[in-house]
């Protein structure tokens, strides 16, 4: 009897995980074919790009899509990388168990918030074909590498191994390879092109892992290459402990009842940022809590009125308990020069401009906005600007309409940027792509699908800002192209087209040639700018030059501003003019008074750039008179670098103090707490529940 | 004749004139400049002494301060020099050659044709020369003519060769070239008592199978559209020279209207030579809009463009008299245009033997 009960209760679990998979495949990425082989790539990428940047190695990744069946829609995947690889005796945990790995149980910011995870992938190929899934892996200690196939075994949720061995690993020119992993998987799926394709999502995770190699093999053979634009690796980031203001009740439950703190006070202190020792008592004090209550022995009210502390509804002397802002070291911003890189080597475009705001918390969650913008080239100047969404580096192809980014990209009147949008209403039209990339360590989405971001108006205020600053790039963009196109058409007209009437009318007339210098100064009866920004090969230095004409009647004086990019290490040389630094990134100089005729060149060169990191330097002045090729300093731009220098200078205090506060205390308690890197805490994405108490 | 011929010196100075202007602004620390009437409709304005219509005292400077302008005056002094060099070699070109050549004027070469067709007016309007003086040709086709009436051409060898409209023709006609000046046509004698000038090839076909030049002693000349300079200038010289009256026999639509007004009363583009191209005696025979409802003609409903246009001329000055005004107002109710083939709903002698000897008696032609 127990035996056919057993059976029984087998089946059921094998039916309940492949009903789990058909109930939930929307929202794990496998509703459809064509999607089922994108989430496969998505989660071997996601897997290689991670596991190389913990390993600090830059990444280079193969991607192959062969269509083995085309009747039946089979198709093998295959994705290596040159990453650390993995133990072998690790293989069967990271492939065949559900939800494995650090990452779900950190607060930082990482690509593997979404999906269940390469396991995912091995099952919804055991599924569709019986097929298992072959790796190879080579970690640098080991001579040979480990192959094995990983079976999913339904019942038991764990994974099955067969044909496991090792065997040499040859890279295509013959050498062993050093490290690395490959993934083959065979699948029911459907390769597509467009929009929404592997073709895409490569190109996309491409964008913004500028220090990543990606090549991509079609199933028609077409190799499509993506190259690496910085040897930059992403800053390592740091995990944190949960913000008391993003804190929900049932986790703070969680949180007291697996807590071996012995005090309340110490509980505060140590599972959570942003709370200092003098914080921990006033907490307590304001929920009515002895700080000497065990943890463990939290009754619900208690809770309950805990949690109202934290919000600031329960108060200490009349004013709620002043936390410190979560650390925002967390978060890796990709950086604006980066960004620029992967767009330009993406996107073939006429101008970019990028921006990384500065972190924020909304919350108790940081948060960090990074928006770029690029224009012209070869894009559809008639079709709705190109999109590009990222949460946490991880490109989002589904679901744009109803995506926080989206929202805020469609709040912009792009009418006033020199962008089309009839009616100011959506998405803007031009020959553009607009990308957003919002890092945080809690991605909230619309659902589980995880494809698009969940309102939250602190955020899409923050995109706001950076969509409008962006959009005045643009705008300033296009007038100076204008500006341009006027000041080289009065070049030509004085240089080419005015001597040849000269000339010409002179011969006609059989009269000698007059000269020019009365006619050029009515003609321009201006001040001009030229400015040159170009790479210099010998030198491996970007070498300006801004060029002066005075070309009217009158002596003027002026003091010229330029651009340069100071933040991303930009190291100013042979600047013989001399001036004096105006804001982070904004030089001055004060020119001698320049007479009707004269003209004058500022030169110097930057140093700590790399060829195509620093095409274009924007010229402002100061004067009376309008200087064309210029454009009039806006004393506001300037007040708003300060301001972001100003806020920059204070995170950077507030986060030294934070971490100063708290560092004696950690020592006291080491044994307690720091023997585990990893804060007692449980993911916040209710995944960890789907199969139950595996973990 | 309203306009003097100038000599080859003569050409040459008035050119010289628009180069010195030039010249002189950038000697006196000036932007070059070239001073021109303004070439629009605000600028037309009817010469009561002459009976067309003539640019009025708008002038405009072309100035050397845009790049355009300036490109605009470098290609005026190398048409003027190449005009120089016709004059000196006794060739001439056509409008299209002359912008070919500019390929090899670098800086001042033509963007488009329609550039250089432009200049060459601008040219004859500052110089008050005309294009047969610059030795430059349109690509215009001339019209043709058939009719008792006879005409001297100076031929290639240049020997006058005697030609009859009639006689010494096919059924093509007598083909008008573009120049019907002096000294290349001479108009001798006739024997008719009007001439008329047609549309529509399909219509100048018709009566001359029907023989009506003979049966009503008329030319009949087939206007090939809007007419060339060419075709309205020798309208212009037989109906001075030989006191003949001049009707002319279009479709009934707007667009027939202004060729009207273009030989009766000039064209816009080429006001500055009105009083030597246009025919202020012209009448228009039809099809007009009571025709279209008197003789039950099969008609097509006014297009948008066709009403924009008879709106237009309802506030043309050229079309001001009250008959126009009667005219463009009763097709406009009527919503209908007609063309002149369409009087074939009658059979194919309709045309020749009752709608025209109608329409001739009211003018007491017939």
């Amino acid at each position: 009897m127990s035996g056919i009960a057993q059976k029984l209760a087998a089946n059921q679990k094998q039916v309940a995980i492949s009903e789990f998979f058909e109930k939930n495949k929307h929202f794990l990425g496998f509703d459809s074919l064509s999607r089922s082989l994108i989430t496969a790539v998505k989660e071997a990428v996601d897997n290689a790009l991670d596991a190389c940047e913990e390993a600090r190695i830059l990444p280079t990744i193969n991607v192959q899509v062969t269509k083995i069946d085309a009747k039946k829609d089979i198709i093998e995947l295959t994705v290596e990388d040159n990453g650390p690889g993995i133990p072998q005796k690790s293989i069967e945990k990271v492939f065949g168990q559900l939800l494995f790995g650090s990452r779900f149980h950190a607060i930082r910011q990482s690509r593997g918030q979404q999906g269940i995870g390469i396991t995912g992938v091995v099952m919804y190929s055991q599924l569709t074909t019986g097929k298992p899934t072959h790796v190879k892996s080579k970690i640098a200690t080991e001579a040979t590498a480990a192959v094995v196939d990983i079976g999913l075994d339904t019942r038991k949720n764990k994974a099955t191994k067969s044909n496991s061995g090792r065997e040499i690993w040859e890279e295509e020119n013959g050498e062993i390879k050093k490290h690395g992993l490959e993934v083959t998987c065979r699948m029911k799926a459907k390769y597509q092109k467009g929009r929404q394709s592997v073709w895409q999502y490569l190109r996309m995770t491409s964008i913004v892992n500028p220090h990543a190699e990606i090549t991509f093999t079609d199933p028609e053979g077409e190799i499509h290459f993506w190259p690496r634009v910085t040897e930059r690796l992403p800053r390592k980031v740091e995990s944190i402990k949960p913000h008391p203001h993003g804190i929900l009740l049932g986790q703070l439950q969680r949180m007291l009842s697996e807590s071996k703190d012995s005090r309340m006070s110490v509980f505060l202190r140590m599972n959570f940022s942003g709370v200092s020792g003098r914080a921990a008592k006033e907490l307590c004090a304001a929920a009515e809590i002895e700080v000497n209550t065990k943890p463990k022995s939290m009754k619900p009210d208690q809770m309950r009125a805990l949690l109202e502390a934290f919000q600031g509804e329960k108060m200490f002397n009349g004013k709620p308990v002043k936390l410190l802002n979560p650390p925002t070291n967390c978060l890796s911003p990709i950086e604006e020069m980066l960004i620029k890189k992967g767009l330009s080597k993406t996107i073939d475009s006429r101008y970019a401009t990028t921006m990384t705001r500065v972190p924020n918390v909304s919350l108790g969650n940081p948060y960090q906005v990074e928006v770029g913008l690029i224009f012209g080239g070869n894009m559809a100047a008639d079709k709705p600007v190109e999109v590009l969404r990222f949460a946490n580096r991880v490109p989002l192809m589904y679901q744009q309409g109803g995506c926080l980014l989206t929202k805020a990209i469609e709040s912009v009147d792009w009418r006033q940027y020199g962008l089309d949008q009839p009616g100011a209403k959506g998405v803007p039209k031009g020959p553009a792509a607009i990308l957003v990339h919002l890092a945080s360590t809690n991605v909230q989405f619309t659902s589980e699908a995880k494809e698009a971001l969940a309102e939250n108006g602190e955020v899409i205020e923050e995109v706001r800002k950076a969509m409008l600053e962006m959009g005045r790039g643009l705008r300033k963009h296009l007038e100076k192209k204008k500006k341009m196109a006027k000041t080289k058409e009065k070049f030509e007209l004085i240089n080419d087209i005015l001597p040849a009437i000269a000339k010409k009318s002179a011969e006609i007339l059989e009269r000698p040639i007059p000269n020019l210098s009365g006619s050029i100064t009515k003609i321009m009866s201006a001040v001009i700018s030229e400015s040159e920004t170009a790479w210099n090969k010998a030198t491996k230095m970007t070498d300006v030059s801004i060029k002066i004409y005075n070309y009217t009647a009158r002596a003027r004086a002026y003091t010229i501003l330029a651009t340069w990019p100071e933040k991303s290490g930009g190291i100013m040389k042979n600047n013989v003019f001399g001036g004096r630094k105006e804001a982070t990134g904004v030089w001055a100089w004060k020119l001698e008074t320049l007479q009707p005729g004269e003209n004058l060149t500022i030169t110097f060169s930057l140093d700590g750039l790399e060829k195509g990191d620093w095409t274009e330097t924007d010229v402002f002045y100061r004067g009376s008179q309008e200087i064309i090729g210029a454009l009039k300093m806006d004393e506001k731009y300037l007040d708003e670098i300060r301001n972001q220098e100003k806020i920059m200078q204070e995170l950077e205090a507030k986060s030294e103090s934070d971490y100063t506060e708290s560092s004696p205390n950690e020592e006291t308690t080491q044994n307690e707490e720091e023997a585990q890197p990893e804060p007692a805490v449980k993911p916040p994405t209710g995944q960890a529940t789907l199969f139950g108490g595996e973990l | 004749m309203a306009q003097k011929r100038m000599s080859a010196e003569d050409t040459k100075v008035a050119m010289h004139s628009v180069v010195g202007e030039m010249y002189d602004k950038i000697v006196n620390g000036e932007p070059p400049t070239m001073t021109l009437p303004v070439r629009t409709k605000t600028n037309i304005g009817f010469d009561k002494k002459l009976g067309v219509y003539k640019y009025g005292k708008k002038r405009s400077t072309r100035d050397a301060t845009s790049l355009g302008s300036a490109k605009q005056l470098l290609r005026a002094l190398h048409v003027i020099e190449f005009i120089e060099e016709m004059i000196d070699s006794g060739k001439s070109s056509t409008l299209r050659e002359m912008y070919y050549i500019s390929e090899s004027w670098g800086l001042g070469k033509f963007g488009s044709q329609n550039e250089s067709n432009n200049l060459a007016e601008d040219l004859e309007i500052v110089t008050k020369c005309l294009r047969e003086d610059f030795k430059l040709r349109p690509e215009e086709d001339g019209a043709r003519m058939i009719g008792n009436l006879t005409l001297q051409e100076r031929n290639r060898r240049g020997e006058w060769m005697r030609i009859n409209a009639r006689d010494d023709v096919g059924d093509s006609g007598y083909g008008v070239p573009y120049n019907v000046e002096k000294e290349k046509i001479e108009l001798l004698e006739h024997d008719i008592n009007f001439i008329m000038a047609i549309e529509t090839g399909g219509m100048f076909d018709r009566l001359v199978e029907n023989g009506f030049d003979e049966d009503y002693k008329c030319g009949l000349l087939h206007l090939k559209g809007q007419p060339a300079r060419s075709t309205r200038r020798i309208i212009k010289r037989m109906s001075e020279e030989w006191d003949l009256p001049v009707v002319v026999f279009l479709d009934g639509d707007p667009w027939s209207f202004r060729i009207f007004a273009s030989i009766a009363y000039g064209a816009i583009k080429t006001a500055h030579i009105s009083e030597y191209l246009a025919t202020p005696s012209a009448t228009y025979l039809g099809i007009t809009a009571d025709d279209i409802m008197a003789y039950e003609l099969p008609s097509d409903d006014l297009s948008k463009k066709d009403i924009e246009a008879l709106n237009a001329e309802l506030t043309d000055p050229r079309f001001a008299d009250s008959w126009w005004q009667e005219q463009i107002n009763m097709m406009l109710e009527l919503g209908k245009k007609a063309e002149q083939q369409s009087l074939a709903k009658y059979g194919l002698d309709f045309v020749t033997d009752t709608y025209l000897p109608e329409k001739l008696a009211e003018l007491g032609l017939a």
